[in-house]
């Protein structure tokens, strides 16, 4: 199903869907009602997802950078993704590896790969690779769209947030962040278009996540999830490579260089490959102080060695079944999803805990990129045939006064999620108020992921106790964070200045996107302007269909004032020389049409409920009352006929 | 906030989950930002905070403390920890013992005893929920009996937390 060319220079934009692989990425779009995987510049679809750094400034991506692995170790960075939203202190940047650190002295909250002619943030490889397959969709469809980029759904706000950057860096314009079990399931729903209960259960080569879902008529819910973000077939490659150094001779640290590691690991990629079919593997190693050595791997050493990863799945596949109130036996079908659900051993291990042969039909290398680009032609197409609804999967909290955790949002919770908490001032005349938000599930805040911290300042100077801060945490259809603050007392909004514990703030994101720009400044700022009036274009679109069908709960003023500010939006989008301008104009239309986008909202509610009304008249009769009850205490007539 | 009002379902402890779910996924159709991908900023705004709160008040109906503490609201109760009248030293001495053996189990590992344990309470919650729902139906809810049973409840909540908790460190 590997698309090879339907190049067409006049085709409109394409949205397309990307999975950004911690071993292979690859880039699907639909092609008569089916995903089909594009062929990238290796000329196959999955992209190694490694770059390669020369030294004046080239950059190379794929299976050639994978060439320069043994020869410049340092220089080629493979699973970056593991380094994605992670600090330098961090565990994962102690594996074994071949990477070389920059001194994180200056930024502890990023980590800084030193590939000899420059220093690079995982962010900025990501972009490579994101570039990469950008240029090949752009090959073969043409124009491109937005993307649709999948990422485990255990990855928490700044594994996400650093993903977005990413894209963003790479000039792809974010659909959205799909989860990837959730892309999975759906590239099957619709294959099977069967209802049902299922359990997707993904390991890759750096994440594993097992989510369990039911589909009913196209809506698919996830009902839990669960996993490890540092668990994945990479792990499997350093138990073996480590018995391999042991062979060769390489116990100290000293003998164990870059190129030595990066052949080891490489060695013991392809033994784990070969014991996928055969019961015994064998590689031909270099020995300290010169010579070769054969190794031998038995498929039942291997399997016995990897056991302790395996189980781990265990873990987190009984707890997700436990939070959604499930039994094996619940189960309808398993789905199996990355590249290390073809190790024999966990085929196996995933048949004992579910009860039952899993399905592998579709390529587990294939299936999550199918899933994005399904999700991405729904979004794009604004279908509404299908509905994913995902959840929340690390809890979310803020840190106590004790150093304990205040958990305001429980895990497993459906997105979008909001919750409201309030604070108040411990010391007379406080002025300003350190917030500090974290993701997990341990009790001490220390042992939690540490999300960003939020300085609430100008607080009007009063008695300790006495002013009332209300801070609003949100959780969009992305599974981003976002963050309110209202002082009560006296009804101002607070100014939040969001501190990301890890990664990139917006202003390096910013120079980093000047950077690899040719004309820097000058190049940002026109395709701002560009970008500006695309979105002014298509939000004057959007008024007029409004307008189209509501017209009717409009006020006479309103509704001049709404032509008013189009048309300076429309004169706007022609002159305007500065994004600041059409800005200007979209504000003001936004500000125009606020009533009026609530008046819609109620009435696609009314209607939502009075669509049931047609089925079981009797008893939504009182339904219906219940929410003109709710709209009309919160101050917006009811329409009469939305009833 | 009146969660049930949110979901246009009449205010009742008990209901069918099916129709819960039902009413969950319909508004979920029509306010889901996936469906409001192409609209104006402010309706998509909207559609946000109108998910939000759907889902919210999903979340409160779902949970019976919640559901409970909704409804109570809605009969003027104060539905504040700590309102309800004390409980039977019995109850107490009970807990007390099932703390233990809870603690127990946990030194232990024992994961059968920990099965057993919330076996036993979940046999006890399903009791306190019969009761609670049979207070809500009464003509005229006795407030003490209302307000026992959510005591219970909340503590039965509690407990099968930490059950769970501890089960993930034995998993």
């Amino acid at each position: 199903m590997v698309l090879l060319d339907i190049f067409d220079p006049k085709a409109p934009p394409r949205a397309i869907g990307i999975d950004l692989g911690t071993t292979h990425s690859i880039v699907a779009a639909m092609r008569d009602e089916r995903p089909m995987a594009l062929v990238t510049c290796d000329g196959t679809a999955l992209l190694p997802s490694v770059v390669y750094y020369g030294d004046h400034g080239n950059v190379v991506v794929g299976q050639a950078a994978r060439g320069f692995s043994a020869r410049a170790p340092e220089r080629t960075i493979a699973s970056v993704k593991r380094f994605m939203g992670r600090g330098a202190a961090d565990e994962q940047t102690k594996k074994l590896g071949t990477y070389r650190f920059a001194d994180a002295a200056a930024d502890e909250r990023v980590v800084h790969f030193d590939v000899g002619s420059r220093v690079v943030t995982p962010v900025e490889v990501s972009a490579e690779i994101l570039r990469s397959l950008a240029q090949s969709a752009r090959d073969h469809l043409g124009a491109v769209g937005g993307a649709v980029i999948t990422v485990p759904a255990y990855f928490d706000d700044a594994q996400r947030q650093a993903t977005k950057d990413a894209a963003k860096l790479a000039g792809l314009t974010v659909l959205r962040l799909l989860n990837e079990p959730t892309a999975a399931a759906l590239a099957y729903g619709l294959d099977k278009k069967q209802n049902g209960t299922f359990a997707v259960y993904d390991l890759g080569g750096g994440t594993f996540d097992i989510t369990l879902l039911t589909l009913d008529d196209g809506i698919f819910q996830v009902r839990s999830t669960g996993g490890d973000s540092a668990l994945g077939g990479d792990d499997m490659d350093r138990v073996i490579a480590e018995e391999m150094l042991a062979a060769m001779g390489c116990a100290t640290e000293a003998s164990r260089t870059p190129e030595v590691v990066s052949v080891v690991l490489d060695a013991a990629r392809q033994a784990k490959h070969a014991l996928t079919d055969a019961l015994v593997a064998e590689v031909e190693l270099p020995k300290l102080g010169g010579g070769h050595v054969m190794y031998r791997l038995e498929r039942a050493h291997f399997e016995d060695a990897i056991a302790p990863l395996v189980e781990r799945t265990g873990r987190a596949a009984r707890r997700a079944l436990r939070d959604a109130g499930l039994a094996p036996t619940d189960v309808d079908g398993v789905i199996l999803v990355g590249g290390s659900t073809r190790v024999p051993r966990v085929r196996a291990y995933v048949r004992e805990l579910f009860g039952q042969e899993p399905l592998a039909d579709i390529d587990p290398d294939l299936v999550v990129a199918y899933g994005a680009a399904v999700q991405a032609e729904l979004l794009a197409s604004e279908s509404d045939e299908v509905l994913l609804l995902d959840v929340l999967p690390l809890s979310l909290g803020v840190e106590t006064m004790g150093g304990g955790v205040d958990k305001i949002l429980p895990r497993n919770t459906t997105i979008p999620a909001g919750a409201k908490s309030v604070f108040t001032t411990y010391a007379d005349d406080q002025t300003g108020f350190v917030i500090h938000v974290v993701q997990g599930e341990r009790e001490l805040a220390s042992d939690c992921r540490s999300l960003a911290r939020f300085v609430l300042s100008g607080i009007p100077p009063m008695p300790a106790g006495m002013a009332r801060l209300e801070v609003e945490f949100f959780v969009d259809e992305n599974n981003l964070l976002q963050v309110e603050a209202r002082e009560l007392t006296t009804g101002l909004t607070q100014h939040v200045e969001v501190q990301p514990s890890y990664g990139l703030t917006d202003e390096q994101v910013e120079a980093m996107l000047i950077d690899a720009l040719d004309h820097g400044e000058a190049d940002l700022e026109a395709r701002r302007l560009a970008d500006a009036r695309v979105e002014a274009e298509r939000i004057l679109l959007a008024t007029r269909k409004g307008l189209a069908t509501d017209a009717d709960l409009l006020e006479p003023e309103e509704a001049a004032r709404i032509e008013r500010a189009m048309s300076a939006l429309g004169e706007a989008i022609e002159t305007a020389t500065k994004p600041a301008r059409l800005q200007l104009c979209l504000d003001e239309l936004d500000d125009a049409t606020h009533r009026f986008a609530g008046q819609r909202m109620n009435r696609a509610i009314a209607a939502a409920i009075a669509g049931r009304n047609l089925m079981d008249v009797e008893k939504t009769v009182e339904h219906a009352a219940g929410v003109d009850a709710h709209l009309l205490a919160h101050g917006h007539p009811v329409e009469e006929e939305s009833r | 906030m009146d969660p049930f009002q949110t979901l246009g379902i009449e205010p009742a402890f008990e209901l069918d989950s099916k129709d819960l779910e039902q009413r969950h996924r319909e508004l979920s159709r029509a306010l889901h930002p996936d469906r409001h991908v192409g609209k104006t900023p402010g309706e998509r705004r909207h559609a946000l905070g109108r998910a939000i709160e759907v889902n919210d008040a999903y979340r409160i109906v779902k949970d019976p403390v919640r559901r409970a503490e909704a409804l109570l609201a809605r009969l003027g109760l104060s539905v504040e920890e700590g309102a309800e009248p004390k409980a039977a030293p019995e109850f107490l001495m009970e807990v007390m013992e099932q703390r233990e053996l809870l603690s127990e189990a946990r030194a232990k590992r024992d994961r059968a005893g920990l099965e057993r344990l919330r076996a036993t309470i979940e046999a006890q919650q399903a009791d306190a929920l019969g009761r609670l729902a049979r207070a809500f139906a009464a003509t005229t809810p006795d407030s003490a009996a209302l307000l026992g049973a959510l005591g219970e409840l909340r503590y039965f909540a509690r407990f099968l937390e930490e059950a769970g908790a501890i089960e993930d460190e034995l998993l």
